[in-house]
């Protein structure tokens, strides 16, 4: 691959002919769609490729520190096919989403309206945003501890921590988005004759519905890493649980299969949240608001 | 008209609003109270000031000002950056409470904003959430107004502003001139009774600037809207106006209110060659004077 330069012109060197001078135009260039997706799969195959060469059988690397892919692989088939510590894999997964679903709508029941009327009422902010200052510093976790004094060890102190979690984001979010709307768009919608609640629905919400939405997804991939962790600690099932488990037995592929499929689902979260995006605000995709 | 004389073509009076007789051909409803032949105007302003409270302390944006818009009459408001014009347009949108004074619509207090008076702003402010159709339908929409009507009227509108092509793109999408296409459309589909433009062309690149100048004249031959239109081109101002108000450097004040009478030689040209005739000249470097003097003496 060609060396990457920091400045801007292609330098040609004696040996390099037009090939190179092409290639190097193209690591430039702003990949389309199709050449993003190509590297994205060829360094994911390359790193799986280090992967697989530093593990392999008098490698570098000895399978109780990091298994090959291959082990990872079938440490995967097997999870997918017998039920492991009483549960299906499907089960776990469902049980993983049950609690970071209901934590995260639940937040969102709260923090949405919530951080909408911070950013619109300023007395709501005055009143309300001293304590999100003070709860945005508390690292989800440190209520877990809390969550089992209040709800005991089980689902409701789990979702109890995710909601906590997912929270703070989704006010400071929401408020922020609708906070910083032009000022001028709710001078329009008012000489229009909107009343204010038209201006709030009509104007503010609809504006700030793609801020919104990206509120929603960071609240979302914090609610996710949150429930790991507090599956980590008090859990019967779930992939945290798994992960946990397979740690202490030293089944080091089950323990990088969960990690795996935690990482696929938060990317999937992520990408879904941002195709509602699209369907639900059409007009973001190429307004920068 | 009676008052023009005819040597000097500038006819200059106080800043008080003087009751003329209107020119256009809608003249308003007289005063039963008032047995003179005065129309009410349309649009006044009384005696309207503005004082913005600071940490550095008060700071006068705008001494009392006088001004009335007759039906149907296009004034023009030119005066040095930071003179309060744009004070002066949000009190007389309803858009900002004036230090004293008031707002008159037809001889009544004119209330909060509302689709009586809409405005067309210097930065479009369109909504990005919907189309140029329904950004030009919202004030009806707001309003309640029945879909068939609605349709009705945004196609007009569309047809209007030569917008039809573009009435399902986003705002983003339309260049700057289109863009404030539709933010008068938008503006003049509810039927105000008075169209307020915050200088509207401020923000167009010279050539696009021309057409919609180009636009508003001729839409002006189309319909008699009473319209109050806030520029700091001195051009713009001879060119669109009826009247031309000069205003000082702040406190912003009335200086100067400048009646430029519809048969002028020039009246019906483009602005290009409007602008190069000599008695378009004068009426320039008339109003252009008084700037300069209050520029200069600030």
């Amino acid at each position: 691959m060609a060396p990457r330069r920091s400045h801007a012109e292609p330098v040609p060197t004696a040996t390099s002919g037009g090939a190179t001078r092409a290639w190097r135009a193209a690591w430039r260039r702003e990949p389309g769609r199709a050449a993003w997706t190509a590297i994205a799969i060829g360094s994911l195959c390359v790193m799986l490729g280090a992967w697989a060469w530093a593990t392999r059988p008098g490698g570098a690397i000895p399978a109780l520190f990091l298994p090959p892919p291959g082990d990872v692989a079938a440490s995967f088939v097997r999870l997918v096919s017998r039920p492991y510590l009483g549960s299906t894999f499907g089960a776990h997964v469902l049980s993983s989403l049950d609690v970071v679903i209901g934590g995260w709508l639940l937040a969102g029941a709260v923090g949405l309206p919530l951080g909408i009327a911070m950013g619109w009422w300023r007395r709501a902010r005055w009143i309300a945003f001293p304590l999100f200052q003070v709860l945005r510093p508390i690292p989800p976790l440190a209520w877990i501890p809390l969550a089992i004094v209040w709800l005991g060890i089980g689902e409701p102190a789990r979702i109890f921590v995710v909601f906590v979690a997912a929270l703070v984001p989704w006010v400071m979010n929401s408020m922020q988005a609708v906070h910083s709307i032009d000022g001028l768009l709710v001078r329009a919608a008012r000489t229009l004759g909107a009343s204010d609640r038209q201006i709030l629905t009509r104007v503010v919400c609809r504006t700030a519905l793609p801020t919104l939405v990206a509120g929603a997804r960071i609240a979302l991939g914090n609610a996710w890493t949150t429930l790991i962790a507090a599956e980590l600690l008090a859990a019967t099932s779930g992939l945290g649980y798994i992960a946990l488990n397979a740690s202490r037995t030293l089944e080091m592929g089950i323990l990088l299969v969960s990690m795996l499929v935690i990482g696929v689902l938060g990317a999937a979260f992520s990408f879904g949240m941002q195709a509602l995006a699209r369907v639900f605000a059409p007009w973001s995709r190429g307004a920068r608001t | 008209m009676a008052r023009v004389r005819r040597e000097a073509r500038i006819v200059t009076r106080d800043a008080a609003p003087t009751p003329h007789i209107a020119h256009s051909a809608a003249v308003g409803a007289v005063s039963p109270r008032d047995a003179s032949p005065a129309p009410v105007p349309k649009l006044e302003l009384r005696g309207i000031a503005k004082t913005f409270r600071t940490d550095h302390g008060d700071v006068e944006a705008l001494a009392p000002c006088d001004l009335a818009v007759r039906e149907g009459e296009l004034v023009m408001v030119v005066g040095p950056s930071g003179c309060g014009k744009s004070t002066l347009m949000s009190i007389a949108a309803g858009l900002e409470a004036p230090t004293s004074g008031e707002v008159r619509v037809d001889g009544r207090p004119a209330g909060p904003a509302g689709p009586q008076r809409t405005v067309v702003f210097q930065r479009f402010a369109l909504f990005p959430s919907e189309t140029v159709e329904g950004n030009i339908a919202f004030g009806l929409t707001v309003a309640g107004v029945a879909r068939a009507e609605r349709e009705a009227r945004v196609a007009e509108q569309l047809e209007l502003m030569g917008l039809a092509r573009f009435r399902r793109a986003w705002p983003h999408e339309l260049s700057g001139g289109m863009q404030q296409r539709v933010a008068i459309a938008r503006a003049l589909a509810v039927r105000p009774e008075i169209l307020l433009m915050d200088e509207p062309f401020g923000a167009l690149d010279a050539q696009t600037r021309t057409v919609l100048q180009g636009e508003i004249s001729r839409l002006r031959r189309v319909m008699n809207y009473t319209v109050l239109f806030i520029t700091h081109s001195v051009e713009e101002a001879v060119y669109l106006g009826d009247r031309v108000v000069v205003m000082s450097s702040r406190p912003g004040r009335i200086r100067r209110d400048i009646a430029i009478p519809h048969d002028e030689p020039w009246r019906g040209l483009e602005i290009e060659d409007a602008s190069m005739r000599e008695e378009f000249i004068r009426y320039k470097r008339e109003i252009w004077e008084l700037i300069r003097t209050e520029i200069v003496r600030e």
